[in-house]
């Protein structure tokens, strides 16, 4: 599968932290992802810009905080995570970028 | 680590050493796990920063650091194991620097000249003459009426004498520009010495040939660049009267001068004399004496010199002599000085004679200690009044300038040790002797 314009816009960026490396140890990658995407879509993209195979998607939405800015009450974005297993003897470096 | 030599003939020597690559890495991961509990990064708590994603972060910047700190290891332990010590700073050149990259084996080149094994010295051997030379009573008296000379008094002269350059005269006077006295110009019965400079250029000239009583005008014009600006440039009129008009007398040797210059009595101030002239001699004495210790010193023992340093001191000499003959020439922007023979014998001698006497200093634990160091730095910073403070926190931040103040003491001490060892004997000779002595010192 070849990948689409469309594909860079649903994976924004690799998320590189503590709970990231631990999911990769059993071979999963974290990513932030586009507020609009569903799992088959992150799916395909995975797949096509990386050229591996993916087992599962999980996304989680972490709600922005509320904060105050000059006493006026604001919010900050959503932010739509996903953890993707990769079928065994894929991996996905991380830290080089695409 | 390999060590294989490649070189070694006279005193110059060459290694390849050989580190592998896993024992570079094996250092840079050694750093890594040292700072690992400090770093921190986004996404992770203090410390908590997988190995990995450190390697790939600053593995690079530590490669460098380690492979230095690897080489200068590598470096210290042979010199340590082979005991040689270099003249100079080892040249080390990378075999493949180019094309390296991580992973690799490297291979560094080292090579230097090693100091030259110093033979054992018997110091006793050595014969020296001490010269010593009694101050006597007539180079006390020739050093007495040098000093009256200086603390000159002026007589009267006769009435109606006409004043003379070199003469003081005690006169009042008045200035005034454009018709207006002003601050500072006027006084009276001030005493001044015709030729002494000391008022603005053209005054004491027209004061010559003026006789006590008489009432001049004296016009002179204030040079442009006077320090009161008021006054710079003007003209002005001093009208002075002339009360006296006295000659210049040498100064008695009598109790009175020994007075003035701080003494008792004069007997008293005659041994004062005699002992800073002999203090005088005896600094001069052991000039000698130290001449002839090098020179023997400097017979007595050869040994191979690296030619680095001679060439290096070689150098520094021809430098230094040809900016004396082209004292024109400020900067160090002229063409390159060519040694010659006379210059490098001069330079043979010297780094022999300063090998010779570091490894004799060494041996001895000759050694100078921070309380002399902190008196030569207050003696030094004596010569800049008001700035001591100043000149003493300079040199105590520079190392160099230490080192350059430090030298010279601990060649002195050194040469003091050496004295007590050799072989001295006591020769009184005369003042003429011991100056003839200084100045063929002087001479070479």
């Amino acid at each position: 599968m070849s990948a689409k314009a469309n594909h860079y816009d649903v994976i924004r960026k690799p998320l590189i932290t503590e709970k990231a490396t631990m999911a990769s140890e059993d071979g999963a990658v974290v990513f932030e992802v586009a507020i609009d995407s569903n799992k088959p879509m992150i799916k395909e993209a995975v797949e096509a810009l990386f050229g591996v195979k993916v087992k599962a998607v999980n996304t989680t939405i972490t709600k922005g905080k509320t904060k105050r800015f000059r006493g006026q009450i604001g919010r900050r974005k959503d932010v739509k995570k996903a953890y993707v297993t990769l079928e065994e003897g894929n991996t996905i470096d991380v830290s080089t970028g695409l | 680590m390999q060590v294989t030599e490649t070189l070694n003939e006279g005193l110059k020597r060459a290694y390849s050493i050989t580190i592998s690559a896993a024992e570079l890495e094996n250092k840079v991961n050694e750093k890594l796990t040292e700072a690992q509990p400090d770093i921190e990064m986004k996404g992770f708590r203090k410390g908590k920063v997988p190995m990995a994603l450190l390697k790939k972060q600053y593995g690079q910047k530590l490669l460098g650091e380690s492979m230095e700190e690897v080489i200068d290891a590598a470096m210290g332990d042979h010199f340590e194991k082979s005991g040689d010590r270099p003249a100079m700073q080892p040249d080390v050149k990378m075999v493949d620097g180019e094309t390296w990259k991580e992973g690799d084996d490297v291979n560094v080149e080292m090579s230097y000249e090693a100091l030259p094994a110093i033979p054992e010295v018997d110091l006793k051997s050595i014969k020296l003459e001490k010269l010593e030379v009694k101050a006597d009573d007539a180079s006390i008296d020739e050093a007495l009426a040098n000093l009256a000379e200086t603390a000159q008094d002026f007589d009267d002269r006769k009435k109606g004498t006409k004043s003379k350059d070199g003469d003081q005269i005690t006169f009042d006077f008045l200035g005034r520009v454009d018709g207006e006295a002003f601050d500072g110009g006027t006084a009276e019965d001030y005493p001044l010495v015709l030729g002494s400079n000391s008022f603005i250029p053209g005054f004491e000239d027209q004061l010559v040939g003026v006789k006590a009583g008489d009432e001049i005008d004296v016009k002179v014009t204030f040079p442009a660049e006077y320090q009161a600006e008021n006054l710079a440039g003007k003209d002005a009129v001093f009208s002075c009267v002339i009360k006296a008009v006295k000659k210049p007398v040498a100064a008695k040797i009598d109790d009175e001068l020994a007075k003035k210059f701080g003494a008792e009595d004069l007997a008293g101030f005659k041994t004062q004399i005699g002992e800073r002239l002999e203090e005088e001699y005896a600094g001069a004495g052991r000039a000698v004496m130290k001449r002839g210790l090098l020179d023997a010193l400097d017979k007595l023992v050869s040994f191979d010199l690296p030619p680095s340093l001679v060439e290096a001191e070689a150098g520094q000499i021809a430098h230094q002599l040809w900016h004396e003959d082209n004292p024109e020439v400020e900067g160090h922007d002229h063409p390159e000085i060519e040694t010659t023979d006379e210059h490098k014998t001069l330079a043979n001698r010297r780094v022999k004679l300063g090998l010779l006497l570091a490894e004799l200093g060494q041996k001895a634990e000759v050694e100078v200690t921070d309380a002399e160091m902190t008196q030569a730095i207050m003696n030094q910073a004596r010569q800049y009044p008001g700035q001591e403070r100043e000149f003493f926190e300079f040199v105590q931040k520079n190392q160099q300038m230490q080192q350059q103040m430090r030298a010279p003491m601990f060649e002195d001490k050194v040469v003091d040790y050496v004295f007590e060892l050799a072989t001295v004997t006591d020769k009184e000779i005369s003042k003429e002797d011991l100056e003839k002595a200084v100045e063929a010192l002087d001479k070479e």
